[in-house]
């Protein structure tokens, strides 16, 4: 085997990310089932007070924790792998990465501490008027500004690249990286607006009130794109490594691969306000127009559903699968990082109906802030998201450190028990969601449940405890494999699967940035502007901040 | 030196226009219930400021309830608040069978929600902005109406009903 | 009218069809019975 060799320092900064996510994924992780006990009647609060105040300051903690700080740094991680191994060069500038890391680790500990201290209970979307310290705008600045500094190292390493390879396409993954790296450079815009212009000066006393809904529309500029910035890291491994890693397979189309990625840096932002389809002050216009992009920014994820299946089928053929579905069974579902992105994408399946529910304009007013979307958002992010990662990180790891992965049927365990449990989570939740039960209740205290939802409550805390069995194996393998005395004999081979075309028949005009990038501001320009333009004209800074945590 | 054109494969091709379709039809179907069935989003009523919303005399606010304005038409001025005690006023609303009622939340301190079980109403009520849609109560019972965005340690048990006998 | 050429071989994704097809049929019963619960709530305007 003879692969490019990822040199030590680059190695690792990976790891370090990899490290900081998994440890925030563990403590998040652990506030998450205590959220489900408490629907099922199950309260554990009473056994951490004083530590934890409350169901809310947990429900922080888990949201920050694993929304935010697991899924930035393993992503900011994985696309730091992809560039270099992509481009088989080392950054550019290491300084700059690890600046940008050091800025971020700053951040969530500067942001940890007021939430620890119940300081800052306001949930992960942290809306305004609810008033945190200020150590935790200036924690999630800190954050993203970091990430912002990553990217550009990644833009410069990117940059001397082309320089040395004028004729050449960028290889998959590592455009795919940029490309994800260039959407959260944009799309952050909104939330550091947000914090800056209006949260951090008013949570100092620098100001007196904020304007709600301003405040709502700078942050959805960000919360939409978020989740693709989530996802598309997911696809990356989904489109290029896991054909490879499930039996030899090919990407079946490598130029629909590329359009997708651009189609998704070009849609995913102006769409926001189909997050505030049922917020006062936006005219139903725009937000109709929103709705039917959003549709658009479905249809890349169609073409990726087709051409990975497609890509997996087709090694799963060359190893004699038969039939239909039978097929399926053909592919590698011994290794645990294949079991978790198989399953992942099974239940992404469920993640896009869910979405695009959602998202249809006035349907939105049965599923609106209902039990429904926590249901949902726990099939994307919490599992085609969390559980894909999970897997990149069953081959990364042990690439990463030399270090064999721990009992690998111990892996394969923990992908399918987060399988059943999310299964049974996420479904009685959309269920609870369509009967009409609120997200963000402990529901077993409140006083307007009827007897028939009972049932699915206590299915909330049945998978709630699956998944936290589930969790718990995730980190004893990791611990064991960082600590394995046994080594891997020869470096770890990284899961490339190449294109069933040859590479050049990619059109350049694939490969070329400005045209989408323009395309992509262009676009925002015209569905954000004119509203964003009418709120900030009329902004009325009006609004005092609360603490009734 | 390479082709400018796309490979797509023919099965691939097929599942793209298809995708296509069925968006559209998505997309006509919400058109339809939205422009035809009258089913829409919140609109742009008016901005109020909050500190003053649920005192100032003028406020339709400061005196919460529902106005009769012709015969089985109403308006219900409600405010949703988190200080000092996560509630809705008026906590109740009763309503004869068949009225249709026009809602005005608003909210003088953080965000809530306002979604009334088993009916289209579900909607962000944000300080210094009204939200405002309407509901026709076509059969008897009880609707209890509940706050859907954290607002609090009292969020859970912020809530209140319509009537209608 | 497609290009063959560019696969390796003849390979036809049946199997990715079959799945696919299954996905919309469920995305579309899902997404319908909701669309019916809004559409059976009425009007808001």
């Amino acid at each position: 085997m003879n692969q490019y060799q990822v040199p030590t320092a680059e190695k690792k900064l990976i790891g370090s990310h990899i490290l900081v996510a998994i440890l925030a994924l563990a403590l998040g992780s652990f506030f998450g089932p205590l959220q489900a006990f408490e629907h099922a009647g199950w309260d554990f609060y009473v056994y951490l007070k004083p530590l934890f105040k409350s169901y809310y300051q947990g429900l922080t903690v888990h949201g920050v924790l694993n929304a935010l700080v697991w899924t930035t740094f393993f992503i900011m991680g994985f696309l730091t792998f992809n560039v270099v191994f992509g481009l088989k060069r080392p950054l550019k500038n290491m300084l700059l990465a690890k600046v940008g890391f050091w800025m971020m680790v700053v951040g969530v500990v500067a942001a940890a501490i007021p939430i620890l201290a119940n300081e800052a209970t306001v949930l992960f979307t942290f809306y305004p008027p609810l008033k945190a310290n200020w150590a935790f705008y200036v924690g999630l600045t800190l954050v993203v500004v970091g990430s912002w500094v990553e990217g550009w190292g990644m833009f410069m390493t990117y940059t001397a690249w082309r320089k040395e390879n004028k004729d050449e396409r960028t290889p998959f993954i590592a455009f795919a990286s940029l490309v994800t790296a260039l959407l959260w450079q944009i799309c952050t815009l909104g939330v550091a607006v947000e914090i800056l212009t209006m949260l951090l000066p008013w949570s100092l006393g620098l100001i007196d009130g904020v304007d709600p809904l301003l405040a709502r529309t700078y942050f959805w500029f960000t919360g939409h794109p978020l989740v693709y910035f989530w996802l598309l890291p997911a696809y990356i491994s989904w489109y290029a490594m896991l054909p490879k890693q499930a039996g030899g397979g090919k990407m079946f189309s490598d130029s629909l691969a590329r359009l997708s990625f651009w189609m998704f840096l070009v849609l995913s932002t102006p769409i926001g306000f189909h997050h505030q389809y049922v917020d006062p002050g936006i005219p139903p216009i725009w937000k109709f127009l929103h709705s039917m992009l959003t549709f658009g920014v479905f249809f890349p994820s169609m073409m990726t559903a087709f051409t990975v299946v497609a890509s997996l089928e087709y090694g799963a053929r060359k190893n004699g699968g038969k039939g239909a579905l039978a097929w399926i069974g053909k592919l590698n579902w011994n290794d645990p990082s294949v079991a978790s992105q198989l399953l992942a994408g099974i239940l992404f399946f469920f993640g896009g109906i869910g979405g695009l529910t959602n998202a249809s304009y006035n349907v939105n007013l049965v599923l609106h802030n209902t039990a429904f979307i926590p249901g949902h958002f726990h099939l994307t992010v919490a599992t085609a998201v969390t559980l894909s990662f999970i897997g990149i990180s069953y081959w990364l790891v042990p690439y990463l450190t030399g270090r064999k992965l721990w009992q690998p049927k111990w892996a394969t365990i923990q992908a399918w028990v987060w399988f059943v449990g999310m299964i049974i989570f996420s479904n009685s939740m959309h269920v609870l969601g369509l009967l009409g039960a609120p997200r963000r209740v402990p529901l077993n205290l409140a006083p307007y449940v009827p007897e028939e939802w009972n049932s699915r409550l206590f299915q909330v805390g049945l998978g709630g405890a699956i998944l936290f069995i589930s969790g718990t194996i995730y980190l004893v393998v990791m611990y064991m494999t960082v600590t394995n005395k046994q080594r891997v004999e020869k470096e770890v081979e990284v899961p490339i699967a190449e294109s069933m075309q040859d590479p050049a028949a990619t059109p350049a005009w694939l490969d070329r940035w400005a045209p989408w990038v323009y395309g992509s501001i262009a676009l925002i320009v015209v569905m954000y502007g004119p509203m964003l333009f009418e709120l900030i004209k009329n902004i009325s800074l009006t609004s005092p901040g609360f603490r009734v945590w | 030196m390479s082709a400018q054109k796309i490979h797509v494969d023919s099965y691939e091709r097929n599942w793209m226009i298809i995708s296509f379709v069925l968006l559209v039809v998505f997309a006509l179907a919400v058109s339809v219930a939205a422009f035809g069935l009258g089913i829409q989003v919140p609109a742009p009523e008016q901005r109020v400021d909050p500190r003053t919303v649920a005192t100032d005399p003028n406020s339709p606010w400061s005196n919460p309830g529902l106005r009769e304005v012709s015969a089985g038409v109403y308006d219900a001025y409600i405010l949703a608040r988190a200080v000092p005690n996560w509630e809705y006023l008026p906590k109740e609303i009763t309503i004869p069978v068949g009225s249709k009622v026009t809602f005005y939340v608003t909210s003088p301190d953080v965000q809530h929600g306002f979604k009334i079980q088993d009916t289209n109403a579900n909607f962000m009520v944000l300080p210094g902005q009204v939200s405002k849609l309407t509901i026709t109560f076509s059969k008897a019972g009880t609707y209890n109406f509940i706050c859907t965005e954290f607002c609090g340690s009292g969020h859970g048990v912020m809530y209140g009903a319509v009537i209608v006998k | 009218m497609a290009n063959k050429k560019g696969n390796d071989e003849e390979f036809h994704p049946t199997g990715t069809v079959v799945v696919l097809v299954i996905f919309v049929i469920t995305l579309i019963a899902i997404w319908a019975t909701i669309y019916m619960i809004l559409v059976g709530r009425g009007g808001t305007l």
